[in-house]
């Protein structure tokens, strides 16, 4: 199953290269949760403050099961 | 005397050219703290005193000498207390939406207005010639701008900086938008800061007054400086830790929500025909950050500086020096526009910086204007050759041009969207309320931002209620209209009281009420805490609301577009979804105490209102 990831904000410093327009794309099994994932990126589940999937959002401990699904992940932030 | 406060206020008569000093009681500045506060009590006193002399205040011209300006700071303003730079600018009447005229601007010059001695400044009448006021040291002191008329934010302030020779000082002008008498057109101060929204800057034009100087040495005292420093200390901590004005904030700027609202689904597009923009990475913080910023640009005393010096190296739209553009100025004359070029939306914005407008209903009413084109109903004469399209970056920066001096479209644009649209016989294509073009959130993905733009009373408006903080950054679930309208309200009175203050409403995302007793309260010398913050901006929204009902204005007018209570929103994240507005609003208006938009005797009685 493919999981298109996007990162943003401050997660860019890890992966410059990756944005919306250029999601980073790994294969996972079919039911991988975002904890998972946020993991295997190299990520603190502490640095991330919300997760979407499709854009709604999802908690840590969500199963993903829609291949090609797209994960987006923010630190923190504001403005308005 | 209360602490915190320089206790004079000046008033300014630009008819009889008489400078006036006074002061508000004790219980008076307790009731309303300052800032937005304390200028919709005058202006509701005032407002009574125009009805004494038999002005109809629904027929009133924005326009007339009989409308106000109230520039006004609060007790934290230019204290030690963090990101205290700033000041609330009102009018009795706005002349884009026949409200309330409301704006909230950043900067310096709120501090420098007190360090020249002053809480405030009410500006009535109108000059027989262009003129300015200069605050120095405590003198205030009226002089001819015939020499300053037709200069812009720049010009001006390098000016009147230069004959002065205060190298330093705050100035607050309007630009030949103003001058013009452009109903989007804003009062600008450091050159590129505005009191944005609700057309300001023509109520300062149509009094022929052109701009504001200040500086000074003195200081508020504060009443209790131990444990203010104390507090100060601790406050600048957690704002520093918070991850939004620790890290967010100054990293990208306020760009840095173009993507995050983007992903939700809300992002308004092609005047809000959609809520997800294919190109939007090209208009995000990062984007900004990566390409066109030069620094960051704090405001006074400010720990976040989320403000952006910026420059556009090639390409049509090279520009050397600015500042901005903020993520509502990128989103309205980008993403609404559909413009994905982040060079011609820094150059629009430039535009709507020197020559005084509001970029929001600017970027807004063009994109309304694209839409009209899509449709037909804007004749080419009218255009003049522009193509006035979805998508076309030239037709933003010359429109946005053209507005401040109302040449062709220009006009149109200027006069926003509801006029414009009603001109072209398609009033449904306005994306406002109350007149005013709401901003970038499309409610049909968060609801409680909808019933916030419905019901506050300048109009169509993310600031006077930001439930996005908890809808869209927070983990209050988005699409459910279930306990909005006691959010929005919660939001709405501590705005108030972050208006009245005045500092920095991007504090509250690291503080919250009781950080801000633990400032009021020692500055000042009150025993204060959260309930009786909340209380009084509770107060200050029902006074400001009772303003709009002399007005005329009521539950009627609490309302949004047809596109977003009627038409579903057609694809991403938030499809299929609408607002039902009706149910959030009757539940606002019961917990708030009002029947139709009107509070209650028992609601003003309760405020200590009557």
């Amino acid at each position: 199953m493919k999981v298109l990831v996007k990162v943003f904000a401050t997660l860019r410093k890890k992966y410059p290269e990756i944005n919306d327009m250029n999601p980073l794309v790994l294969e996972f099994e079919e039911g991988v949760t975002a904890k998972e994932i946020i993991k295997k990126l190299d990520f603190q589940i502490s640095e991330i403050h919300l997760i979407l999937l499709n854009g709604r959002k999802i908690k840590p401990e969500t199963s993903i099961s829609d291949n090609n699904g797209i994960l987006s992940l923010f630190p923190p932030i504001g403005g308005g | 005397m209360v602490k915190g406060y320089m206790n004079k206020w000046l008033k300014v008569n630009l008819t009889t050219q008489e400078l006036e000093e006074f002061t508000f009681s004790d219980e008076i500045l307790r009731k309303f703290i300052g800032g937005k506060g304390i200028a919709v009590h005058y202006m509701w006193e005032y407002a009574k005193k125009l009805e004494e002399k038999r002005i109809n205040l629904q027929e009133m011209d924005a326009l007339s000498p009989d409308n106000i300006l109230v520039f006004a700071t609060g007790p934290v303003t230019g204290t030690k207390s963090p990101n205290s730079g700033r000041h609330h600018v009102m009018a009795l009447k706005s002349p884009l939406t026949g409200s309330i005229g409301s704006g909230n601007s950043g900067g310096r010059w709120g501090a420098k207005l007190k360090f020249a001695g002053y809480d405030g400044i009410i500006v009535v009448g109108k000059a027989d010639r262009p003129t300015y006021l200069s605050l120095i040291d405590k003198k205030a002191e009226l002089h001819d701008a015939t020499e300053l008329w037709g200069k812009n934010s720049i010009e001006t302030s390098d000016w009147l900086r230069t004959k002065h020779n205060v190298k330093r000082a705050g100035v607050s002008c309007i630009g030949p938008a103003g001058e013009n008498l452009v109903p989007i057109a804003v009062i600008m101060n450091e050159e590129h800061r505005a009191a944005g929204r609700t057309g300001l800057g023509a109520v300062m034009g149509s009094k022929n007054f052109k701009a504001i100087i200040v500086e000074g040495k003195a200081k508020p005292e504060i009443a209790n400086p131990k444990e203010f420093g104390s507090k100060v200390k601790e406050h600048v901590e957690k704002l520093k830790e918070n991850g939004v004005t620790g890290q967010g904030l100054p990293t990208y700027g306020t760009a840095v929500l173009v993507n995050i609202v983007n992903q939700n689904g809300l992002f308004p597009t092609k005047n809000w025909q959609s809520g997800v923009f294919d190109e939007a990475e090209k208009l995000s913080g990062e984007t900004l950050t990566e390409e066109y910023l030069i620094s960051k640009h704090p405001c006074y005393g400010c720990v976040v500086a989320c403000g952006r010096k910026t420059k556009v190296d090639k390409g049509n739209y090279k520009t050397s020096y600015t500042e901005g553009p903020e993520y509502e100025s990128i989103w309205a004359l980008g993403g609404s526009t559909a413009v994905s070029d982040m060079s011609a939306v820094i150059r629009a914005n430039h535009y709507c910086d020197i020559l005084g407008m509001d970029p929001i209903s600017m970027g807004s009413t063009i994109a309304a204007a694209m839409e009209l084109t899509q449709n037909g109903k804007i004749p080419e004469d009218d255009s003049q050759g522009l193509k006035v399209e979805f998508g076309n970056p030239d037709a933003v920066v010359e429109l946005a041009w053209m507005t401040a001096y109302r040449q062709g479209l220009g006009y149109w644009i200027g006069e926003g969207s509801r006029k414009m649209c009603q001109h072209y016989g398609a009033p449904d294509l306005s994306m406002e309320v109350k007149g005013l073009e709401m901003p970038a959130y499309d409610p049909r993905g968060a609801k409680g931002i909808g019933l916030n733009y419905a019901t506050s009373n300048r109009g169509g408006c993310h600031v006077t209620g930001y439930t996005i903080a908890a809808e869209v950054l927070g983990d209050v679930d988005r699409f459910t209209i279930e306990g909005k309208a006691e959010l929005t309200k919660t939001f709405q009175d501590f705005t108030s009281i972050v208006n009245s203050s005045v500092n920095c409403l991007f504090l509250t995302f690291a503080l919250g009420l009781d950080e801000y007793a633990e400032m009021i309260g020692p500055i000042t010398g009150w025993d204060v805490n959260a309930d009786e913050l909340l209380k009084t901006g509770e107060r200050i929204t029902n006074l400001e609301r009772m303003i709009l009902n002399k007005l005329g204005l009521s539950g009627k007018d609490d309302t949004l577009p047809k596109r977003l209570t009627d038409e579903k929103m057609p694809s991403g994240p938030s499809e299929g979804q609408t607002v039902d507005l009706e149910t959030m609003k009757q539940e606002y208006y019961h917990l708030r105490g009002w029947e139709d938009g009107i509070p209650t005797v028992s609601k003003i009685s309760e405020l200590g209102l009557n």
